[in-house]
């Protein structure tokens, strides 16, 4: 830890000077374009990179991993922004500059939802609801979470329905037919993982449309937005609102049903093909284990109810050896009420 | 005037802030591995399969101790450590400084072995011995109960089947009406081919809950929170309590298929809650067989169980005595959250104290 503590704050300085010296310049060049969002982008990752071995939990290393990357987002989306406002400086009216800068968040939000891959890095942001999908399904599954994710689907569909539709031929026609139900499967996952993403597409325009409408709306208070933070959290506020609005509608909740199930039948292919090959080696498959766990289930149920029924027997069974007893003795003072006996014990009121 | 006036010299002082920061916090943060939870003294007091039930240890100095125990029923979903998830923030510390002698049940990590347990199993198997096991122990014939979130629900249907074996009744953040408008979890819920997902999966894996949840509001939850620890991450403190929640949040248990199976399809798709089409073990629930004192507490702010959603609840039991609590804070602040250890838990408490 020492080694870390005295590798970071050697760091620390380095950025120290670094920084200083592109904050004068950007002063001296006022106004002139330059990216340093992204050259702090690229500092924050080598040195995080160099230091992220020495993370001792996976979720210290997680956690600061989200640190990094939000904080990259937030930087290079706020001197994007900032940067053409910047150009609007002395204009009476900015809001074309403004909407200029947005546009092209649009735009990439268009192509994001046309599938562009070269988007997806640029909107890591937006894609967090996405993100969380593919590490979920990639939990589930052998394969990465978003491995069918760029596959074309255009004139796909009708070509591999003629191909899967052919019958099986031969000894091997009922494993053939097995991996055209795969493979049907996995083309209708990806359908609905497109449907999905395109969804969100359509959300991340509506989301700068809501940023457009606040920046306006801080005009006419007269409030200024004067740091990447406020902007940021500002962008939050607007994706989170039209997330909430869209993600109650009928669509999304038939696309959220749709892309789910359609995971769950692949998985379902997948392990019937399993199951065969485990059932081939003369292993115990799935389904078996699942019959006598479900014996078991039901002999352990009816095992606790025997349990039950014989305590009860033999509770009932002193209480009759008792009273014979209790009969049979000199009379005693009443014995105290249940709750009172607790009472006494606990102490209580 | 323009409305987004930040200078690059501005841009560059607030990047150089937040590297300075991150700098400063990640020896805090690689120093904080060890993470620690459920901090009140506990003994268990019987075991059965994967469940443990706990006795909390009473603490010193509290006098007028009720006689009636109670027993915390935890959702099936997430661990029931929420509820004593440190020091200054417990519910279970809180309810034993009014009085309260309390009980809670750990249901474990089901396991694909414990796939075909139904709600059958959890309400008239476990959660029933348990009752009946303190109810020995202390010479009694009803105990109290507190149901949180699902575990409301669970209890709700217990006090309805087992109307004899209980005194009173609090629900926490508990989903009555699975279908109100403002229900994004229940909208989620009723395109899913439920029998597909059990059968497929068997158990319902915690990372299909964790992503439900954290969709519930991706960007705050999994980005924004992030960029808001930064600011903390000077405080060794702060950040350990943080990732102590950060721990109980992705801490999801698989829950048992055929458990899952019914919960989804007869509470969250047909509300049968309120609809009494709910069958459990051969019992119809009808609401209107709770007849006990009942405490239904809500948090304004719930995001997976809305107000409304817990206060369809007003009305529909057989109970003379229904008091509600309305929280101002949300699914998670209601336990953990400084507001809730000064309000909430002392008006359990009271509220148990006037009637046991």
């Amino acid at each position: 830890m020492t080694d870390t503590a005295s590798w970071t704050n050697e760091w620390m300085e380095m950025q120290q000077k670094y920084w200083q010296n592109w904050a004068d310049a950007s002063q001296r060049l006022f106004g002139q374009q330059t990216t340093p969002a992204t050259a702090w982008g690229n500092a924050m990752e080598h040195w995080w990179q160099a230091l992220a071995p020495a993370a001792g939990s996976d979720m210290a290393r997680g956690f600061m991993d989200k640190m990094v990357e939000q904080g990259k987002f937030f930087f290079q989306m706020t001197e994007e922004i900032a940067g053409k406002m910047q150009g609007a400086a002395g204009q009476t009216d900015w809001t074309a500059a403004f909407e200029n800068a947005t546009a092209s968040l649009k735009e990439a939000f268009s192509r994001l939802g046309a599938g562009d891959p070269s988007v997806h890095k640029m909107f890591a942001f937006w894609e967090l609801p996405f993100d969380n999908w593919q590490r979920m399904a990639s939990s589930l599954s052998p394969v990465p979470g978003d491995v069918l994710r760029n596959m074309p689907t255009e004139g796909m569909r009708s070509k591999l329905d003629r191909v899967l539709g052919a019958p099986g031929l031969g000894y091997t026609r009922e494993e053939q037919g097995q991996y055209q139900e795969l493979t049907r499967a996995a083309v209708e996952y990806q359908e609905a993982l497109a449907a999905y993403l395109g969804f969100f597409s359509k959300m991340g325009v509506g989301s700068v449309e809501r940023l457009q409408w606040l920046v306006k709306e801080a005009e006419q208070k007269k409030k200024t937005i004067g740091s990447a933070r406020e902007f940021y959290d500002m962008w939050v506020q607007c994706c989170e609102a039209e997330y909430a609005d869209r993600v109650m509608t009928d669509e999304y909740t038939e696309l959220h049903g749709r892309l789910v199930n359609a995971l769950m039948r692949v998985k379902q292919r997948m392990s019937v093909i399993v199951d065969e090959y485990l059932g081939a080696m003369n292993m115990p498959t799935r389904r078996e284990l699942r019959t006598l766990q479900d014996r078991v289930q039901e002999a352990r149920r009816e095992t606790k109810r025997l349990r039950s029924e014989l305590d009860a027997l033999k509770k009932q069974l002193a209480g009759t050896a008792a009273a014979p007893a209790a009969a049979a003795s000199p009379a005693k003072p009443a014995a105290p009420r249940k709750k009172a006996a607790a009472k006494a014990r606990t102490g209580a009121r | 005037m323009l409305p987004i006036e930040i200078r690059p010299d501005q841009l560059a002082d607030e990047m150089l802030q937040y590297s300075q920061k991150l700098g400063k916090g990640i020896e805090n943060l690689l120093n904080a591995s060890e993470i620690d939870a459920g901090v009140s003294p506990k003994t268990v007091v019987h075991r059965e399969d994967k469940l443990a039930l706990f006795h909390y240890e009473a603490p010193e100095g509290v006098k007028n101790r009720n006689a009636v125990p109670l027993l915390i029923v935890y959702a099936l979903v997430n661990r029931p450590y929420m509820t004593d998830i440190q020091e200054d923030r417990s519910t279970i510390k809180g309810l034993l400084a009014t009085g309260q002698d309390v009980y809670l049940i750990d249901w474990g990590y089901p396991d694909q072995a414990d796939r075909s347990l139904t709600l059958d199993d959890y309400l008239n198997g476990y959660l029933d011995r348990c009752v009946d096991f303190i109810r020995d122990a202390h010479g009694i014939d009803r105990i109290n109960l507190l149901g949180i979130c699902q575990g409301g629900a669970f209890s709700l249907c217990y006090c309805a089947m087992h109307p004899d074996k209980v005194m009173n009744l609090v629900t926490m953040v508990t989903p009555v009406d699975f279908k109100t408008a403002d229900n994004m979890l229940s909208g989620w819920a009723q395109h899913l081919d439920v029998d597909l997902l059990v059968d497929t999966m068997g158990n319902i894996p915690g990372e299909l809950l964790n992503w439900t949840f954290l969709s519930l509001k991706p960007f705050s939850l999994t980005g924004q929170k992030y960029v808001n620890m930064v600011d903390l991450l000077d405080d060794p403190a702060k950040v350990k309590n943080f990732l102590r929640m950060e721990k109980w949040i992705f801490d999801s248990p698989d829950q048992a298929g055929e458990t899952f199976r019914q919960f989804l399809k007869d509470f969250y798709q047909k509300n049968g809650l309120i609809e009494g089409t709910v069958h459990i073990g051969g019992h119809r629930i009808d609401l209107k067989d709770v007849t006990c004192p009942i405490l239904n507490i809500y948090a304004l702010q719930d995001h997976l169980v809305p107000p409304n959603a817990s206060k369809a609840l007003k009305g529909r039991t057989g109970s003379q005595d229904y008091t509600e609590l309305a929280f101002p804070g949300g699914h998670i602040g209601i336990y953990v959250s400084g507001k809730a250890q000064k309000e909430v838990t002392p008006a359990i408490g009271k509220w148990l104290n006037e009637r046991s």
